[in-house]
């Protein structure tokens, strides 16, 4: 799948732009500050509709804008247009695919993919539950819409039955378990089928970005959950300590996906460098999860990732993250001497929101 | 605050009406006749003045009981509850129907503050009691909300001599199945059906 053509008005400090890309993807120069990562993240735009730093779209918005739009012309057998808008005015949102209105929004995320790789993304390896949570979110949406509206479903579940647990009502609560338990088990089995899948793929990727041997993934969660009929024991187990808490401790919520090297979490006892390596596995699991699910190559986002290595780990991760001819790549870096070796991408650079080719 | 921005006040809290709708409807009313608003304003007092909820079963009604619930060909044995006043007109027009209503005005929906006792239960519970009623059927809402009030309901009157249905779901019309949702399609399974 390619980005073709990019159309970003009124996005972040970049200067409005409608520009044709390479088929191979491109590397973005420029010194600090000038929109290197506001470029990438225009990109991502539309492969979720909303923004790959986490960010409200109101801040997504120029300063003092009226909003934005982006619009992502790809090529994936045929070419389709996806397109998003926000106005600041009323903070609305409008989405399209092919110039038609989805009914929901889930309908037209995956029309667009891409796997970004940021400077932050240690934090999948650094970081708490939740952030791989948010992996695993994103990756399984985007393989499966199914896994979206089921997704959506639990989480409004959810804010329901935490809500009466709030108000002390454990029978409100517990009429919520079965839309609850019907949603996570779902999310669940999704988790652990790709878990399964992956945990090989993770150890020997781990291994040839030159890190060594003994690590594992594996899903961490309540006993059975990926089966509906699990739930409702569970849930009334733990009812009397989630009515104190107010609210739910059993779910896909709470899990985590678990990495560890020799047996000990790698959060803990990695070093910097193990850690940076088994985040970028799991960037590059995603890339490929993602191509198995939806039988096309995802384009790849890299903001400044290689400046954290040392030449020799640069070598390799790039032979790792750029291989694939049908790959497009969208890259970062400060200066030309930053770049990986061997790379040859056109070089684009990014002044003060302006983009030169 | 100016009359005219009284009204568009008003009008902008009505469902689906924002602000730049209501100022254009405002400035609309203006352009008209002064009859064409006058007529629009008693018709609003009308129905706040006249309508009121049945005291049977919650639809709306200038009378009491509502017509339907006065209609003696109205099979009293068939109960069908419904979240708010407005789908009793939409099941009575679209369907053959011809039992009687129960409005529960609304669902539960603890984020919003509607618990049980927001919801016309009592009401229902004692028109059961009554043993007029032989069939319960759940027709809130097909949202997790709906869902969610019906089994309440149907755990409610559990106890009591009364069938309890469900309207069934299942796939909608014009769909893909690939894109249909999980809890949609394993609805759809449970409630398959023979076709030879
Ligand atoms: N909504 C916005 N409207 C206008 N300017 C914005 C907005 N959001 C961020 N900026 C500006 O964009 C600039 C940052 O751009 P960006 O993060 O893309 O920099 P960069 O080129 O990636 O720099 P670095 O190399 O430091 O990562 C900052 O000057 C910031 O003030
Ligand atoms: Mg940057
Ligand atoms: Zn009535």
């Amino acid at each position: 799948m390619r980005l073709r053509r990019l159309v970003a008005r009124g996005f972040r400090n970049l200067a409005d732009l409608d520009r044709e890309l390479p088929p191979g993807g491109v590397a973005l120069l420029g010194a600090n500050a000038q929109g290197k990562t506001n470029l990438l993240e225009a990109v991502y735009y539309p492969v979720l509709f909303r923004s790959l730093r986490g960010a409200p779209d109101q801040e997504v918005a120029r300063f003092e804008g009226p909003g934005f739009t982006v619009e992502a012309e790809v090529e994936a057998g045929p070419t389709a247009t996806v397109a998003a808008s926000y106005a600041a005015a009323g903070r609305r949102k409008r989405i399209s695919v092919d110039g038609e209105e989805p009914a929901r929004l889930a309908d037209a995320v995956g029309a667009w993919l891409a796997v970004s790789f940021l400077p932050d993304d240690v934090a999948l390896a650094t970081g708490n539950a939740a952030v791989r949570r948010a992996y695993l979110d994103r990756l399984l949406a985007l393989a499966d819409r199914r896994y979206l509206r089921a997704l959506s479903h639990y989480r409004a579940a959810l804010a329901q039955r935490n809500s009466a647990l709030r108000q002390g009502r454990s029978e409100v609560a517990s009429a919520f378990d079965a839309p609850l338990a019907q949603a996570g088990a779902e999310i669940v089995a999704a988790r652990e089928r790709w878990t399964g899948e992956a945990a090989e793929r993770f150890t020997a990727e781990f291994e040839c970005l030159g890190e060594g041997a003994g690590t594992r993934l594996h899903y961490r969660c309540g006993e059975g959950l990926g089966q509906a009929e699990s739930w409702r024991p569970a849930l009334a187990e733990a009812m009397a300590r989630d009515l104190a808490r107010g609210m739910t401790s059993v779910g896909p919520h709470r899990d985590d996906l678990v990495l560890e090297l020799g047996g000990k979490p790698l959060r803990e006892f990695g070093s910097n460098g193990q850690q940076r390596a088994a985040a970028v596995a799991l960037k590059l699991i995603e890339l490929a999860s993602l191509r198995a699910a939806r039988g096309t190559e995802p384009a790849l986002l890299l903001d400044d990732v290689f400046a954290a290595f040392d030449r020799d780990r640069q070598a390799r991760l790039a032979r790792r993250l750029l291989a694939g001819p049908e790959r497009q790549v969208f890259l970062t870096a400060p200066r030309a001497d930053e770049l990986p070796p061997g790379l040859d991408l056109p070089v684009w650079r990014v002044e003060n929101g302006r983009v030169i080719a | 605050m100016s009359a005219i921005e009284a009204l568009i006040t008003e009008l902008a809290r009505l469902p689906g009406i924002g602000r730049k709708t209501a100022q254009r409807l405002t400035f609309h009313l203006l352009q008209q006749p002064p009859e064409q608003a006058g007529r629009l304003a008693s018709a609003l007092v009308a129905v706040s003045e006249r309508v009121r909820p049945c005291e049977q079963c919650g639809n709306l009604t200038e009378e009491q009981p509502c017509a339907i619930c006065r209609d003696p060909r109205r099979d009293p044995a068939l109960l069908c509850v419904v979240e708010d006043a407005s789908a009793v007109a939409v099941v009575d027009r679209s369907t053959d129907f011809r039992g009687r209503y129960h409005v529960l005005g609304g669902r539960l929906s603890p984020l919003d503050g509607i618990g049980p006792e927001s919801l016309r239960l009592d009401p229902l519970v004692a028109r059961v009691r009554g043993g007029e009623v032989r069939e319960v059927i759940l027709a809130t809402n097909p949202s997790m909300e709906g869902e969610v009030t019906a089994t309440y309901i149907q755990q409610l009157l559990a106890g009591l001599n009364v069938r309890v249905t469900r309207l069934a779901r299942g796939l909608p019309m014009g769909g893909d199945l690939e894109y249909v949702d999980g809890v949609t399609l394993a609805h759809a399974l449970v409630a398959r059906q023979e076709v030879s």
